[in-house]
């Protein structure tokens, strides 16, 4: 059976590539040094591939017809799609992917009523492009798997549905993929905002923080029970509940010690900035 | 504005969603959309109030005629331009005082 050797979490405001200067230097250096430490710890984890869960943001999909997930298949991954780069301020970047992998989660995972796709052709706005590149990870030539969720168009899959879903994952990591890999998983998106709302340049820090507490303290049950999908859209509709992205990670990695590497509310970063690493 | 508010409105048909989501797509037509608005908007099959809330930048209109906030959020960009240097930028700050005047 393969193994899960790296579990972590991590926002993707566009504002860390695209403005980053606009906060202080002390949220920089925190900011920095959190996203360096989940760079240094995928890389000492000898990782044969890593799995990145993040919203869509209706990048890839109309809203006419848009599914719950999509494992990205695709023998090589680049990005930023064309319009995001001077807004991400990126450059191209390229990724090796791992089609093989990536085609076996697509057919283990398709099913339990969630609607799984799978793509060779996905693009990336900053939902990858921002952890990657703070990260470092787009330059370790470690294969990616992008697994792109819906967190905003209605029905959303709900924070029990998508825990269950990590759930399953882990199931098909440890019995279906070749005993010799060893796969990381990361959680994109989140903390609080609200993109295209009324509240788009306001962060609930105050939600953040119990958030951040709550996986620090790491009763599962109790994250599930109190950090709703509802709960999450009070906190900054349409944005917040990207968070389901790290549901997805902590159901696949069950109960781990969490550790939050690092927490900042800049209202011109758009969304309160947190990443956690958990002890897999 | 809650997720249940939101889809209280949103209609996941709305041609503005397809209008956004090959502007994103197409660099020629996003120079065109800048040359030629109007002539952009006649390719699409928008109703009447879609097209005067978008021609009006109407954003709070556009949200209650049922479009994705996402997608405001990207219209407003590709209207307003995509340079941000700040949270404060031309495109978000439209956004933002059109949905809460």
């Amino acid at each position: 059976m393969a193994e899960i050797g790296f579990a972590g979490a991590a926002a993707h405001s566009p504002g860390l590539t695209g403005w980053f200067d606009k906060a202080g230097t002390e949220s920089q250096r925190a900011v920095k040094d959190a996203y360096e430490r989940l760079g240094d710890t995928i890389r000492d984890a000898r990782l044969d591939l890593l799995v990145m869960v993040a919203n869509d943001h209706i990048l890839n999909y109309n809203p006419a017809d848009y599914p719950d997930f999509v494992v990205g298949t695709g023998a090589e991954h680049t990005g930023p799609a064309e319009w995001f780069k001077a807004w991400l301020d990126l450059d191209e970047y390229r990724m090796p992917g791992r089609p093989d992998t990536a085609s076996t989660l697509y057919e283990h995972l398709s099913g339990n009523g969630l609607r799984v796709m799978e793509s060779d052709k996905l693009e990336f706005d900053d939902n990858i492009s921002v952890p990657v590149t703070l990260t470092g990870f787009k330059s370790m030539g470690i294969a990616l798997v992008p697994l792109i969720q819906n967190c905003t168009v209605p029905p959303v899959p709900d924070q029990r549905r998508c825990y269950a879903f990590g759930q399953q994952l882990a199931r098909v990591i440890r019995n279906e993929l070749p005993t010799d890999l060893r796969i990381g998983l990361f959680g994109s998106g989140g903390l609080s905002h609200e993109p295209g709302g009324p509240r788009y340049l306001e962060i609930d820090d105050e939600f953040d923080r119990w958030y951040l507490d709550l996986l620090v303290e790491g009763n599962h049950e109790r994250v599930l029970r109190e950090v709703t999908l509802e709960r999450m859209e009070q906190a900054g509709a349409g944005g917040t509940a990207e968070l389901l992205a790290w549901t997805v990670v902590m159901g696949a990695i069950g109960e781990k010690p969490c550790e939050a590497l690092c927490y900042e509310a800049v209202p011109d970063w758009r969304c309160g900035v947190g990443a956690v690493n958990w002890s897999v | 504005m809650s997720l249940d508010h939101f889809s209280k409105y949103f209609d996941r048909n709305l041609v503005t969603h397809t209008l956004v989501q090959d502007l994103k797509a197409d660099r020629a037509l996003r120079e065109r959309l800048r040359s030629d608005e109007a002539g952009v908007l006649d390719q699409y099959e928008l109703t009447g109030p879609e097209r005067q809330a978008i021609e009006n930048r109407d954003f709070r209109r556009l949200y209650t005629l049922g479009v994705h906030p996402y997608s405001l959020g990207q219209l407003s960009r590709l209207i307003f331009g995509t340079v941000e240097g700040a949270g404060s930028s031309e495109a978000s700050s439209a956004l933002v005082d059109s949905l809460t005047e």
